[in-house]
């Protein structure tokens, strides 16, 4: 047979072709449901290292049903909120339906259009509420994002979590790797004065007199700009639900120490010790 | 095993390594973890390439090979990392891209079109196999080196004491060229017949 004949050329690699693309999409859809089981559990350790329940490196040693159990026994509740801060849908919490929002670099398109679809995160760890919320942007090579940690009512960062598509390993990966910057964003607090630009990265190193800033990484000023920009993207986006629950719990302490709660001398102790407690972290 | 297999087998791996001798398909990784598995998907790659193009190699129309060889790498490599993503999940969020860069790799068309167009499937599936094992056992002494001075650590575990101060030049990509040149160094006084006159 003429293995060089035209015909012959045309026909062989439409069959190999075929052949090759029948192979993968039954490899693909063969292994799609344990993929998505994967970058779900990986999403979820993200949230639960931001959220201060577990390390990452601790969570990698579980296995993806220990994961998804330990999210499901400690979220309270998750839903999604509107560009205005309300809240228009709920995310299932149980173990064996966990919803995610977890498509970022659509929801980030949706809030540079103004209509995005923001997922809230509400943990309760050793009886107090935390609230994580997802940022997404771009690095210097690919993709970067994380998940920030705020207290009850959304005052403080009590942790954080960052990672990358394809930084540069030992430059920008850092935001990753190391733990002392995400570590940086425990107890700064996110500047509700200035909804442009909420909270800095700096070169150079943060003013100490500055809640909003941490310090940035030497030798990663493209990924650092990346990461400060997504972070006031994000927090922008989320302002409107921030201030209403750092709002909310500002006129309740104000009600409760002003007003009838506080009849009963065991309550009314409780809120000075509430305030002598903000007052000393403040 | 008859001698011609044998060599065969064992030549890719020392005297004619694909790295050291033959100088292809250079490519490294900061982490030893990393390099084990990049390693062992190369292999495959090389392995399983090697033999479809092989029994393939009397049909295959001689003015388009090249694109049919590319057609066999790449679903070999998408297979292998597939595969990965469903089984080992976090080396492949570390590796990355790099497991997509197999199909560019120089070692695997090298010996395809070196190789496995002329030979036997038995044999090419061999020869495939021992040159991504030449590349991989490269691959891992210079991750090993990485890792330990990098980072003091090997396979994620802390094996230099904690007053060791991790080097940061060892993490940068050039140093894997110089711990290559080193390499290939000690090759060439262990082997004279390889030093150029």
């Amino acid at each position: 047979m003429n293995t060089n004949s035209n015909v012959y050329t045309v026909v062989y690699t439409t069959i190999i072709v075929v052949i090759a693309a029948a192979i993968l999409a039954i490899a693909a859809m063969a292994l799609k449901p344990k993929q998505d089981a994967n970058i779900k559990a990986e999403t979820i350790s993200q949230m639960l290292t931001a959220a201060g329940f577990s390390s990452k490196e601790d969570l990698a040693k579980l296995g993806n049903d220990q994961i998804l159990k330990m999210y499901s026994d400690n979220i309270k509740t998750a839903f999604l909120i509107d560009a205005q801060g309300n809240k228009t849908g709920e995310l299932e919490t149980a173990v064996n339906d966990i919803e995610l929002q977890d498509n970022l670099k659509v929801e980030n398109k949706n809030i540079a259009a103004g209509d995005p679809s923001l997922p809230v995160y509400v943990f309760v760890k050793d009886g107090a509420e935390i609230n994580v919320i997802p940022v997404y942007g771009a690095g210097l090579w690919g993709p970067i994002w994380g998940y920030i940690a705020f207290d009850a009512d959304c005052a403080k960062i009590v942790g954080a979590y960052f990672d990358h598509e394809s930084e540069t390993p030992g430059l920008g990966a850092k935001i990753k790797d190391e733990a002392w910057f995400r570590e940086q964003f425990q107890g700064k607090s996110v500047n509700y004065g200035n909804p442009e630009r909420s909270f800095r990265i700096v070169k150079g190193g943060a003013p100490k007199d500055d809640n909003a800033a941490v310090d940035a990484i030497t030798g990663a000023t493209m990924t650092c700009n990346g990461l400060d920009a997504a972070l006031n993207t994000w927090f922008r986006a989320y302002m409107p639900f921030l201030q209403k629950k750092a709002g909310a719990a500002a006129t309740e302490v104000d009600d409760c120490c002003g007003g009838d709660c506080c009849s009963g001398d065991g309550e009314c102790s409780d809120c000075n010790h509430e305030h002598n407690h903000n007052h000393q972290e403040g | 095993m008859n001698e011609d297999l044998k060599k065969t087998l064992l030549n890719p791996i020392f005297k004619g390594n694909p790295i050291t001798v033959l100088v292809l398909g250079i490519c490294s990784t900061v982490q030893l973890k990393g390099a084990l598995v990049m390693a062992l998907s190369v292999i495959i790659v090389t392995g399983l390439s090697s033999f479809v193009v092989s029994l393939l190699r009397n049909s295959i129309p001689n003015r388009v090979r090249i694109i049919v060889q590319l057609v066999v790498v790449a679903m070999m490599v998408i297979l292998v990392d597939q595969v990965l993503r469903a089984y080992a999940y976090s080396i492949d969020k570390q590796l990355s891209v790099y497991i997509g860069l197999i199909i560019t790799n120089c070692i695997v068309m090298g010996r395809i079109e070196a190789f496995a167009l002329g030979n036997k499937p038995i044999p090419s599936l061999l020869d495939g196999l021992a040159n991504g094992a030449g590349y991989g056992m490269i691959l891992v002494i210079v991750a090993f080196f990485r890792e330990l001075l990098g980072s003091g650590t090997l396979l994620g575990f802390r094996v230099l004491p904690a007053s060791y101060v991790p080097n940061n030049l060892v993490i940068l990509p050039p140093m894997a060229l110089i711990i290559l040149g080193c390499i290939v160094w000690v090759q060439r006084s262990i082997q004279k017949d390889l030093q150029e006159k």
